[in-house]
């Protein structure tokens, strides 16, 4: 019983526990269905009809695979990323299992394993027994609900009937497609529209599997929803695809966390997220990422072009992303927010860490359209070794927008001699009734801070992790309990080698 | 002098000041004292105009005029004068060049000539010394750095120089210790008890009462007059409080 | 070479059609201060031009810069500054526009070598339809340890649909630094505006007034420093 709440209370990520090298660094010997290696049309057939989609949303994605055929990728970011052969990838691979999973007996044992392996909860048993009370001295235990992707197949959903009961919808997108069409095809491409940029555009054509929620008006959903990335099998790109609606006056919050085996070959990893929150509704997205950033000398390591957006539609809605960025070779994400609705507010609190050769050009978006809308940008950007961490950022005031608030701050902190840290923040304002301001200020450790610590007992790793904690504490405190946590472990144990 | 009827005035959507009546005659000097939240420093704007404080029902006569239908700064020139009660920072700008403007400005409404610089760096010293700061506080932008003790001595420096028929003074006394009080208040006597002057004190402490003795002292509470007595009427209320006294 | 477009990153919120015009340019103003010198510079741009400099800052030297960006419908002042070894520059910018006016301050400061120290002080007003943009990149090379940098950026809209953009950028290669930016957009104080009129300033006087505050201290050491405030009051007058 005991293990059983212990693996709950480390539910998600047990991201590295162990010193040193990568701990999810293996692969599993799973049979995997892959689609014939390269991207063409046939490609975008062969994932739709492993899927059963409907004619709608393949003719989607052909669209979408045309337009990508006409485009080409974005350079303008301070990123050195060699070209991509965008042939020499498979675009699916799902572990064969049986075909419709219902229960957790149903799943692949190895998998099971994988994930038991990596500390999720995925067994619905193991985590209904901390849940009743009683059994764990009547201490409230959290719940999460789990959504595991698996190499580009949602393979379990757990604590479907609770949510049933409060009329929450939580599946992966792909039965979404076709058990709500109605609802995806509604907000589906709206937020982040097909042409929006290359990477999107390409995840319309394939993207493969994904979370979809829809929180119906005045329900606060009962549970934190979570979902666990994992890439496992060679040169597969994933391409989530996310949809998460928010009905009038409902709250949800919903955490994405990953990890990745060593690869030599760069993997890519494209999704797209968007979120819609209509009047008097909250969603929370936050994500920890520990992807594979690839070995001390730079080799292998997966690229993460993520494209996020939210739609703060509705009057009074709010939208907060929090992230912390420890993985993946290259980054290049804006969790954005495009505020339309009267006094919608928009939050983004990012913590991004680039070690060794690792590039990250990450920031945010906040589009105000709406009279009343207010923004705040917390962004610690950390760099050791020999990376660059660049924070890239819009606030833009359209001229009807009344009375607008924006509060900003980008610090940096950079540790050692051989890193970057960059600060771009373009701010455009229309209307002269806004207020924003932008801060901006770079440190380093200094050698006072460091004596300190380490005047106390604290080694000159753990003293590193103590301060860079302290140094990203604001935004730390925004994750939901749990995965504070485990960010904090993971914020020390991504700067290892960086000292001395 | 100035005669407030039955005055209702929201800030923002909420009603404050609800059916709130008074008058204060030439040479008297009226004190009004509640609990927070009761309206006092809402008075203070409404009377001197500040965006935001909505009348929605009531008049205001100062001196003959309808003192509702002019501008902040009419109002000003007309003879009124709110001592804030967070005096406003205006960096770049210099106390003597604000108040030389703001006064010229006053007498260019009411038709008089201005003052030259020369005669206005008199008066400025006279009222300076008087109040125990030195010219080169004056030169120093408005209130920037200021303690709140001495933003308040700046009021009351600025009231002297413009010299005004109706003192309003919110919450003068907080933020002054001991001396400061005293300072402020032979401030007050020296410059506004005069048969032709009034002043209308709001104050939450009786403190200042001491050193500027009220002819009279009202009970704002829940938007209106609530009591009205003599200056022993501050003690009760100092020592048995607001509740105490509920109408 | 032909005119840049709004994907040139350095000319995107400029007026484009102007730039065509004016193209192409002559090479920039080529300024080397030597070594322990000093160079002070005033630029009024009032006629809608380009001005373009390049300053290269010697050891311990220190070079001071003062704008005031005000005429034209186009007008342009770009600066690409060197320092060296202890080296020092200070800006200071005031822009004011009106009308359909398109005005930019555009500075690249380069601390290429170690304990240099930059400052960049930039105010604008903008009424109309204008549009005022300052983009300042403050980079700092590998070794440049001990920069001391700082860029304090605000800008004032008057009327809706005038527009102001910043985009104040640090590209940061050495750790041993301090780096700040701080920039702010808003409107005139709205308590300082009723405390000025509460003393009998009228509100267009009050306006000019505190606008008059916000763009004081911007000038302060420069030679012609009256001339510039004179100038820029001036200016403000016609806009308020």
């Amino acid at each position: 019983m005991t293990d059983d709440i212990e693996i709950k209370d480390k539910a998600a990520w047990d991201a590295a526990e162990k010193v040193a090298d990568y701990e999810h660094g293996w692969s599993s010997d799973i049979e995997t269905d892959f689609a014939p290696k390269g991207l063409n049309e046939d490609t975008v057939r062969f994932i739709s009809a492993k899927k059963n989609e409907p004619e709608w949303m393949l003719e989607w994605r052909l669209k979408a695979f045309a337009m990508w055929k006409t485009m080409e990728a974005p350079d303008w970011a301070k990123l050195n990323v060699p070209p991509i052969d965008y042939q020499d990838a498979y675009y699916y691979a799902a572990p064969k299992a049986k075909p419709k999973l219902n229960s957790l007996d149903e799943v692949d044992p190895e998998i099971l394993r994988v994930y038991e392996k990596l500390g999720i909860p995925i067994a619905e048993q193991k985590l209904l027994a901390g849940v009743e009370g009683g059994e764990d001295g009547g201490l409230p235990q959290r719940r999460v609900a789990v959504d595991a992707v698996f190499d580009s197949v949602s393979v379990a959903t757990t604590f479907r009937a609770e949510l049933e009961r409060a009329g929450v919808i939580f599946r992966s997108i792909s039965e979404a497609i076709k058990e709500y069409p109605d609802l995806v095809r509604k907000y589906l491409g709206k937020i982040v529209p097909m042409h929006d940029n290359y990477f999107a555009t390409l995840n319309c054509a394939v993207f493969s599997d994904g979370t979809f929620v829809y929180i119906p008006e005045g329900v606060r959903c009962p549970m934190e929803l979570s979902t666990y990335f994992r890439i496992n099998a060679e040169n597969t790109g994933q391409f989530e695809r996310t949809l998460i609606v928010a009905d009038k006056g409902s709250y949800v919050s919903y955490l994405e966390g990953c990890t990745a085996p060593m690869r030599d070959e760069n993997q890519l990893h494209a999704a797209v997220v968007e979120l819609v929150a209509l009047d008097d509704a909250e969603i929370k997205y936050s994500t920890v990422q520990n992807w594979y950033p690839g070995d001390a000398e730079g080799k292998g390591g997966i690229y993460n072009f993520v494209t996020k957006r939210a739609l703060c539609q509705g009057r009074n809605s709010k939208v907060s992303w929090t992230q912390v960025e420890t993985g993946s070779a290259v980054t290049w994400k804006y969790p954005s927010c495009v505020l339309n609705g009267e006094n919608s507010v928009g939050e983004f609190y990012s913590v991004a860490v680039t070690n060794n050769h690792q590039q990250a050009d990450t920031g945010t978006k906040m589009i105000h359209n709406g009279k009343g809308s207010r923004s705040t940008i917390v962004s610690k950007g950390i760099s050791a070794g020999h990376s660059n961490n660049t924070y890239r950022g819009l606030v833009r005031v359209a001229p009807n927008a009344e009375g607008v608030r924006n509060f900003t701050q980008c610090d940096s902190l950079l540790l050692g001699s051989l890193s970057g840290a960059h600060t771009v923040p373009y701010i455009e304002v229309r209307n002269p009734s806004a207020q924003i301001e932008h801060e901006a200020t770079t440190s380093k450790i200094s050698d006072d801070q460091m004596f300190y610590a380490m005047a106390r007992g604290l080694n000159a790793e753990e003293a590193v992790a103590l301060i860079v904690n302290g140094f990203a504490k604001e935004v730390l405190q925004q994750l939901p309990m749990e995965f504070a946590v485990e960010a904090q472990k993971l914020l020390g144990i991504s700067l290892e080698g960086s000292v001395g | 002098m100035l005669q407030i009827t039955n005055l209702h005035a929201n800030v923002g959507d909420k009603p404050i000041l609800k059916g709130l009546t008074l008058s204060l005659n030439a040479g008297e000097i009226h004190a009004i004292m509640g609990p927070n939240g009761a309206g006092k420093s809402t008075l203070g704007y409404v009377l001197s105009g500040r965006p935001g404080y909505e009348v929605t029902e009531g008049s205001v006569t100062f001196n003959g005029q309808d003192l509702l239908a002019l501008e902040p700064h009419e109002r000003a020139a007309a003879g009124l004068f709110l001592g804030f009660q967070y005096p406003v920072e205006i960096p770049g700008v210099s106390n003597v060049q604000f108040l030389r403007e703001a006064l010229n400005a006053q007498r260019k409404y009411r038709g008089e000539a201005p003052l030259t610089g020369g005669e206005f760096l008199k008066v400025a010293r006279e009222q300076a010394g008087a109040l125990g700061m030195d010219m080169d506080m004056l030169k120093r932008p408005v209130n920037v750095g200021f303690s709140g003790g001495e933003k308040k001595r700046n009021e009351m420096v600025q009231m002297g120089i413009i010299d005004p028929a109706l003192a309003i003074l919110d919450e003068t006394d907080s933020g002054l210790d001991i001396d400061a009080l005293r300072v402020v208040g032979d401030g007050i006597n020296r410059i506004m008890r005069k048969p032709d002057k009034a002043v209308l004190l709001i104050t939450h402490y009786q403190r200042l009462l001491d050193y500027v003795k009220p002819d009279f002292v009202h009970v704002l509470d829940g938007g209106r007059i609530t009591r009205t007595g003599g200056a022993e009427l501050a003690l009760e209320l100092e020592r048995d409080g607001y509740k105490e006294l509920a109408a | 070479m032909s005119a840049p477009t709004r994907h040139n990153e350095a000319w995107r919120y400029s007026d484009i059609a102007a730039v065509e015009a004016a193209w192409p340019l002559p090479a920039p103003e080529s300024i080397i201060v030597p070594a322990g010198g000093t160079f002070a510079r005033t630029i009024i741009q009032d006629s809608g031009t380009i001005h373009q400099l390049d300053i290269a800052i010697g050891k311990g030297a220190t070079a001071a810069i003062h704008v005031l960006n005000i005429g034209g419908d186009y007008g342009r002042v770009e600066l690409n500054v060197t320092l060296h070894e202890g080296a020092d520059f200070k800006l200071g910018a005031v822009q004011i526009g009106g009308g359909s006016q398109t005005l930019e301050v555009i500075t690249t400061v380069t601390h290429a070598e170690p304990g240099a120290t930059s400052s960049q002080i930039v105010r604008s007003v903008l009424a109309g339809t204008a549009t005022g943009t300052y983009l300042g990149k403050v980079a700092v090379a590998r070794d440049a340890q001990q920069t001391d940098s700082v860029q304090s950026v605000k800008a004032m809209l008057l009327d809706r649909s005038a527009t102001a953009n910043a985009k104040p950028e640090l590209e940061i290669y050495a750790d041993d630094v301090k780096c700040a930016h701080g920039c702010a957009i808003g409107e005139l104080d709205a308590m300082g505006l009723f405390y000025l009129q509460a003393r009998g300033i009228t509100p267009a006087d009050a306006k000019k007034l505190m606008l008059q505050a916000f763009v004081a201290g911007v000038f302060e050491g420069a030679a012609d420093e009256e001339a510039l405030t004179e100038a820029a009051l001036a200016k403000l007058g016609d806009l308020v």
